[in-house]
């Protein structure tokens, strides 16, 4: 999951050295916390959250089939 | 039977090819399926061709072999130039996505018919087992796919390009559904005089419905509400 989600950001940022993921676990539970540049924040969120809901949905995927469930916040870098 | 081979022409290869079975009244392991034309859904009905088949009944002896043209095999699209960089590049992220995803899955890409405005529309065909998951409630999940490969494609070319996913070909069955559907409820509307209210819809799938009914003179369509909600309702004309 983590993985899915660098390689979404990192493709759609300006400045992909700067994405950052971090992974945490509550449970079956898992959080994670995307960090990109200030001005790429748009592009990771999109319009009204298009792009990271867009992210969130193909993220349940993966951690369906691992039984999980999947939370993503965008964080203010 | 006195016919060994005959050609059909339909939507789908998929459909071409079931209906072949049917008037040949075999089934798919004794005939050979040639696709001579592969058709194209094209992109919001513009632009669209019917696929066209041949089948030919097998010998005895062929049929003793292992059955080799399947269906599905057939359907997949022709795979352009392998030096086309847009194309391997959409494909490879189509690759990487699915298994980050953790999905095994085969990915053909092809150029579809051009819209009008003669962009270029990438065509991403996604077919292995089991991969409802990857269609999702109401396509959500193929949507929400195709939105991402779509932005990261665009953004490497630096230009808008429209790329369509299509997972075991759902949105050609889909099609076919929703053509259906709109038939019926127009019928429906026409008998009991009531104006008939759909489920909501995508704009993509709405537009289907209208074009559908825009061939029943004795109704009209109409979207009502707001997206996501936004449903197509058919009325008797009066």
């Amino acid at each position: 999951m983590k993985s899915l989600t660098e390689f979404i950001a990192q493709s759609l940022v300006a400045s992909p050295d700067q994405v950052q993921v971090d992974q945490s676990h509550q449970g079956n539970r898992v959080r994670l916390h995307l960090s990109v540049a200030k001005e790429d924040m748009g592009r990771v969120i999109g319009k009204g959250g298009r792009v990271a809901n867009a992210i969130r949905v193909l993220l349940r995927v993966a951690a369906e089939r691992e039984g999980q469930q999947v939370t993503l916040d965008v964080m203010e870098p | 039977m006195e016919r060994t081979n005959l050609e059909v022409i339909a939507p789908t290869i998929e459909e071409a090819t079931a209906r072949g079975l049917e008037q040949l009244g075999v089934s798919s392991e004794m005939v050979e399926v040639e696709v001579l034309d592969e058709g194209t859904r094209g992109f919001l009905g513009m632009g669209s061709r019917q696929a066209r088949i041949r089948m030919t009944l097998k010998s005895a002896d062929a049929l003793a072999a292992p059955a080799s043209a399947h269906p599905s095999d057939a359907a997949s699209p022709t795979p352009a130039a392998a030096d086309d960089d847009l194309l391997n590049f959409t494909a490879e992220t189509a690759r990487e996505l699915l298994a980050r995803m953790k999905l095994t899955a085969t990915v053909t890409v092809s150029y579809g018919a051009a819209d009008l405005s003669g962009e270029k529309n990438i065509l991403v065909d996604i077919r292995g087992d089991d991969l409802s998951v990857l269609i999702g409630r109401r396509a959500e999940t193929m949507n929400a796919l195709q939105y991402i490969l779509g932005l990261i494609v665009s953004k490497q070319t630096e230009a808008w390009v429209q790329v369509t996913v299509d997972v075991e070909g759902y949105r050609a069955r889909r099609e076919q559904q929703l053509r259906q559907l709109a038939r019926r409820m127009a019928e429906q509307a026409i008998c009991t005089g009531k104006r008939q209210v759909l489920e909501p819809m995508s704009s993509a799938e709405r537009r289907i419905i209208h074009l559908e009914l825009r061939e029943v003179p004795e109704v009209i369509s109409e979207s009502v509400g707001e997206d996501p909600n936004r449903k197509v309702t058919i009325s008797p004309k009066i």
